[in-house]
């Protein structure tokens, strides 16, 4: 691995950088284009950034792409897992916010796991979605489409749906992409994934009242529900909350995100 | 001779912001960029394929007036020339930028804006990059005065700029471009020159050779004011991703 490099805007991305696997082509991730020059024998083709960040690439997979700042807003991607808030419900569609101030995306009437015309939710305004986005349209203006099925299947999978319950915790779109990482490959591996200790030294402390069940959503959303805690419900939330809050906006390193968490449970009372 | 500091990131609510104060000239700035997101009003009918850029300057004691709106204009255009409005996500939406003066002397109504001027772009340039708006380059603004004698003045306070027989506010490009050229006062073509040459220096260190590359020499680097724009960056790069680089 070389030495991490910062770019920014109209910096080339150096040749020596890019994956050296040549299998199959180089995919660019957000905040890189291609730029083509003219010259006297054919084109060339350079690798600028149009935003600040890390470059970092993925030889396994041939792609190279920018961490760009963790506050930034989330702009809609298709197949992204996010958490939709409904605005309000219209005869084909429920308007869901996605992020403020920007316009409504449309998630169908039916897009949901076995919705018929008959058996269809009936969400209110205010109540949540767990929703992947399905199309972002083309061209200026278009509508963002949500869904809560997986076309393919007509399954919900990974738990798509409406979120009954439990509370919402914003965090930033940067936390929000570690803490999907984290869970993602936390199946053989609970240690340390990209310096985030916060949510298994949870599941450890909490597992005695009943653990707690998360969704992240890529909008920067944290769905957090603890119903199994019976009377302390309620403060196991917050707590849960509270800890990716802070470890999010002080950008805690693990060992006091541990310090955070026995800090916070034994403020709440939650564990002794 | 006292170089500016800036800072980014540091409101929670807004999607980027950065904070830059010039010790030279006593000024303050905090900025903030909210984008993309809808505008209230259509108001993008013009150019229905990029995005529209706003921008507001708010003086720190009183309301915006004539001479805010006239720099909101500069700032407008000289800005819209490096934003990338057709990325994915911005056509048709808005990039609303809020500069906020809060250090430093008011500029009196009917006082040349220009003082200020290379401040609010910085402040805007670093909160457009915190925020991750798709920019095509940086760049970085200066501000100079010529004295009665004909000396060149860097970063004049304002009552060295009030006593100044012109001023002259640069911005140049990541690659050298000339990005915006505003002059106020008495002057000949040769002084706008002599000017021009003193504010690339300084815009870009002493080599002006290079076009804009990464692999710059750390020590002209860190004396020209791009390099101070890249420094701040990398800075906050270096701890926002703190967890990534000390696994490396």
């Amino acid at each position: 691995m070389s030495a991490p490099l910062v770019l920014l805007p109209s910096d080339e991305v150096p040749k020596d950088h890019l994956p050296t696997n040549s299998s199959n082509p180089l995919r660019l991730g957000p905040g890189l284009r291609i730029l083509s020059q003219p010259s006297s024998k054919g084109t060339n083709h350079v690798l600028t950034a149009t935003q600040a960040g890390l470059l970092t690439t993925d030889a396994k997979r041939n792609t190279v792409s920018l961490l760009s700042f963790p506050n930034r807003r989330y702009i809609p991607t298709v197949n992204d897992f996010v958490i939709a808030q409904i605005h309000h419900s219209s005869v084909d569609f429920f308007h869901c916010m996605v992020t403020p101030h920007t316009a409504h995306a449309l998630l169908g009437q039916l897009s949901f796991e076995g919705a018929s015309k008959k058996t269809r939710p009936m969400l209110k305004q205010g109540e949540l979605v767990y929703a992947r986005v399905q199309s972002v349209g083309l061209g200026a203006g278009a509508e963002v489409e949500l869904t809560c099925v997986n076309p393919a299947t007509g399954k919900a999978d990974g738990g798509l749906g409406p979120l009954t319950a439990g509370m919402v915790f914003d965090v930033s779109t940067g936390m929000a992409a570690r803490l999907i990482r984290a869970s993602s490959s936390s199946a053989e591996n609970t240690d340390a994934i990209d310096g985030l200790v916060v949510l298994s030294e949870l599941g450890k402390k909490l597992e005695s009242l009943g653990g707690f069940e998360i969704a992240v959503g890529r909008n920067g959303k944290v769905w957090v529900d603890c119903s199994n805690a019976a009377e302390s419900a309620v403060k196991v939330t917050i707590a849960i909350g509270r800890c990716l809050q802070e470890t999010d906006q002080q950008n805690l390193h693990t060992h006091d995100q541990k310090k955070l968490v026995t800090k916070i449970l034994r403020d709440m009372k939650l564990v002794s | 001779m006292v170089g500016p500091i800036a800072s980014l990131s540091q409101l929670n609510r807004a999607d980027g912001s950065a904070s830059y104060k010039c010790p030279a000239t006593g000024y303050s700035i905090l900025g903030a960029v909210n984008a993309p997101i809808e505008l209230p009003a259509r108001r993008d009918a013009l150019k229905p394929e990029e995005a529209t850029v706003e921008v507001f300057v708010k003086p720190g004691t009183t309301t915006a007036g004539v001479g805010e709106r006239y720099a909101e204009g500069i700032l407008r255009s000289a800005l819209g020339k490096i934003v990338l409005g057709r990325e994915k996500g911005f056509p048709r939406r808005g990039l609303v930028i809020t500069l906020t003066i809060v250090g430093g002397e008011n500029v009196e109504r009917g006082d040349s804006y220009l003082t200020i001027l290379p401040a609010l772009l910085h402040a805007a340039l670093l909160a457009m990059v915190s925020a991750s708006v798709p920019l095509s380059m940086t760049f970085s603004a200066t501000l100079l005065g010529v004295t009665k004698s004909g000396d060149i003045v860097r970063d004049p306070s304002p009552t060295a700029a009030k006593a100044a027989v012109s001023l002259h506010a640069f911005a140049f490009s990541s690659k050298n471009h000339l990005l915006l050229n505003e002059s106020v006062g008495r002057f000949e073509f040769d002084t706008w020159e002599l000017v021009r040459e003193r504010a690339l220096s300084i815009c870009q260190g002493a080599t002006t050779s290079t076009d804009g590359d990464v692999t710059m020499g750390e020590g002209t680097a860190s004396a020209s004011l791009n390099g101070f724009i890249r420094e701040t960056v990398e800075d906050q790069i270096y701890s926002d991703y703190a967890y990534k680089l000390d696994s490396i």
